[in-house]
């Protein structure tokens, strides 16, 4: 018989010790940024109704969702995203609040992966949503945050990458094929399979707009790219998406992020609700985005509530990952253990007390016996040991330096 | 980080693509002789600027994906069953061949109501194949010759990978339908295109002067 009762779940796992101090380190960090630029937190219900999720700007595969059911049977999905259900909140208990909204999370999503594949099912994830604001500013806020969130990670070799999903939308609007084409040709660009896009393009026809998307996948790199866009097609919607991306790109520039800053014009992840401008983010040693955002305007419209919004979301695990590999983080060993005597139980605790008040931690001895504290203090590296009876005795073991 | 330094890591799938592509690295003028006599080696040099990893195929997607690999060489055959999330940047054109429905001579598939069953290695691309034509099938995986099946009276038909027919042709099998043709494909990794920008669009650039 199996039993499963000493696992965890495929794509799940227990995080102990350093994994947390990690995590909560990192959580530290981001909710400082995104308070310090008066994002307010909230949180949003594990369980969902399946119906936030299946949207037209954006859906979920039914077969990345976990799904249950509620007592009255209808069906519920555990949390797969946390976009969709604050814009569910903004445009319901949000709805009279002034806009626009700053908003940020830190939550898991859960997403049916396949498996043996090596990647969770569960992600923590951080993140921040704008609400209500179309600006320029608003974008250059959100993306400079992400820049921002990018670099407070101390990873020298990290990468922004912007895109705008209106170059390839004008684009493929102009194009005299049906929509089964259209999605094949935006599943090409995706994953820049530059032959067998050609290919269809070449069936469609052969005109300004093939020849521009049949370079769409190409188009990323350094600033180069932007001439190269214009030179492909221009009339005023492309002309007005290529400058807004130069002039956001100019001036992450002035903030002092160049050489870390990349465009691609060719990301037209299908599953997005973006409407816009897009970033991505990446550290050397993870082999995907670790940070993902970008301008959706249509989704808050989907729950009654038409107004613009953008964001972004980091996978906080897939950075604690990468941030393992170049810092050690051990466990936090308590200062001192404090053992009192038969008769000095209470004089014990007040003295650990005492201890704590000026700043150190502080472990109580649960042992019947001195010999059998100093024995486990040992084990565990704990620099001091106190004695409490009729007088009190201090020692120092395990050639440990106190700064109490 | 050392990755600075670390060579451009191309996984490829051992056997016959492993062949060609040695065969086209050398032709743009890589030193592959650690390749040539690797022995039980798995992780090999060719030149100061790449090392070559010796994958089975799905493992290449594997590698590629998660990024520990930065390319690789590997079958559209592979990426239709496994997909994944990476970069499919060139048709290499070698291991040229297609994925086909066959059965036995002569035999209507298509004829009759009852639900067909489908023996194949590749159940997910069968599956969406069928699934396109709104067909419901019952699919079996069989892991070696899958010609067998259809002779053994388990399934009605095969989808398999057909280079010349000859294995078919010599038990009694034809090909029914075309499924979609196979060639080698350089696949990349997502993160590693943008962040080795330079040193991978040079790589590709010789590759396809040289296809």
């Amino acid at each position: 018989m199996n039993r499963y009762d000493l696992i965890t779940p495929e794509g799940t796992s227990d995080l102990l010790f350093e994994d947390c101090a990690m995590r909560r380190s990192l959580e530290e960090k981001l909710s400082g940024i995104f308070k310090s630029k008066g994002y307010c937190e909230i949180v949003t219900p594990g369980l969902e109704f399946f119906d936030v999720f299946n949207l037209n700007s954006r859906y979920f595969p039914q077969e990345s969702m976990y799904k249950l059911s509620d007592n009255k049977g209808r069906l519920l999905v555990v949390r797969p995203d946390s976009t969709m259900p604050i814009a569910r909140v903004a445009a319901t208990r949000l709805r009279d609040a002034e806009l626009p909204l700053r908003l940020y999370y830190r939550q898991n999503v859960y997403r049916n992966k396949p498996v043996m594949r090596g990647r969770s099912d569960e992600i923590h994830q951080m993140g921040i949503e704008l609400i209500g604001s179309d600006s320029k500013r608003a974008d250059l806020e959100v993306i400079s945050s992400a820049i921002e969130v990018l670099a407070s990670f101390e990873n020298e070799d990290f990468r922004f990458e912007l895109g705008d999903i209106g170059f390839f939308r004008e684009l493929v609007n102009k194009l005299d094929a049906d929509t089964a084409a259209k999605e094949e040709i935006r599943s090409l660009i995706e994953v820049k399979n530059y032959p067998a896009l050609n290919d269809l393009l070449d069936s469609i026809g052969d005109n300004d707009v093939t020849k521009a998307l049949k370079q769409l996948p190409r188009l990323f790199g350094g600033e180069e790219v932007f001439d190269k866009a214009a030179e492909l097609y221009n009339d005023e919607k492309i002309g007005s998406v290529i400058s807004g991306l130069r002039d956001l790109y100019n001036r992450l520039i002035e903030l002092g992020y160049g050489g870390k800053i990349t465009i691609d014009l060719g990301i037209v992840n299908k599953l997005d609700y973006y409407t816009g401008v897009v970033m991505k983010g990446y550290l050397q040693g993870y082999g995907d985005a670790v940070l993902s955002g970008g301008r959706y305007n249509k989704l808050l419209a989907e729950f009654g509530y038409d107004v613009p919004a953008t964001g972004f979301a980091v996978n906080v695990d897939a950075v604690a990952k990468v941030m393992k590999q170049s810092h050690t983080y051990s466990a936090p060993v308590p200062d001192v253990i404090v053992y009192g005597a038969d008769g000095f139980v209470m004089e014990a605790i007040k003295y650990a007390n005492d201890l704590r008040g000026k700043g150190l931690v502080v472990e109580n001895s649960v042992f019947d016996s001195y010999d059998e504290t100093k024995a486990y203090a040992a084990k565990k590296g704990i620099a001091r040991t106190v004695h409490i009876a009729e007088t009190v005795t201090e020692e120092n073991i395990n050639g440990g330096r106190l700064n109490g | 980080m050392d990755n600075e330094k670390r060579p451009l890591r191309i996984a490829l799938t051992k056997g016959r693509l492993e062949k060609d592509t040695v065969g086209l690295l050398e032709k743009i003028g890589y030193d592959c002789t650690a390749v040539r006599e690797k022995g039980r080696k798995l992780i090999l040099p060719v030149g100061d600027s790449i090392e070559v990893v010796l994958a089975k195929a799905a493992d290449v997607i594997t590698y590629v994906e998660h990024g520990v690999c930065d390319m690789g060489v590997v079958g559209k055959d592979t990426i239709m069953e496994m997909s994944g999330k990476f970069f499919e940047l060139v048709d290499l054109g070698f291991g040229r061949c297609k994925f086909a429905l066959a059965g036995k001579k002569g035999v209507d598939f298509y004829q009759g109501y009852g639900v067909k069953t489908i023996a194949t290695k590749y159940p997910n691309v069968s599956r969406s194949f069928f699934e396109k034509k709104g067909m419901d099938v019952d699919i079996v995986k069989i892991e070696g010759s899958v010609e067998l099946a259809p002779l053994l009276n388990l399934s009605d038909a095969i989808v398999d990978i057909v280079e010349t027919g000859t294995t078919l042709k010599e038990n009694g099998l034809e090909v029914f339908e075309d499924i979609a043709p196979i060639s080698a494909r350089l696949i990349v990794n997502t993160v590693s295109l943008k962040l080795r920008q330079n040193e991978i669009e040079n790589l590709i650039k010789l590759i396809e002067e040289n296809l």
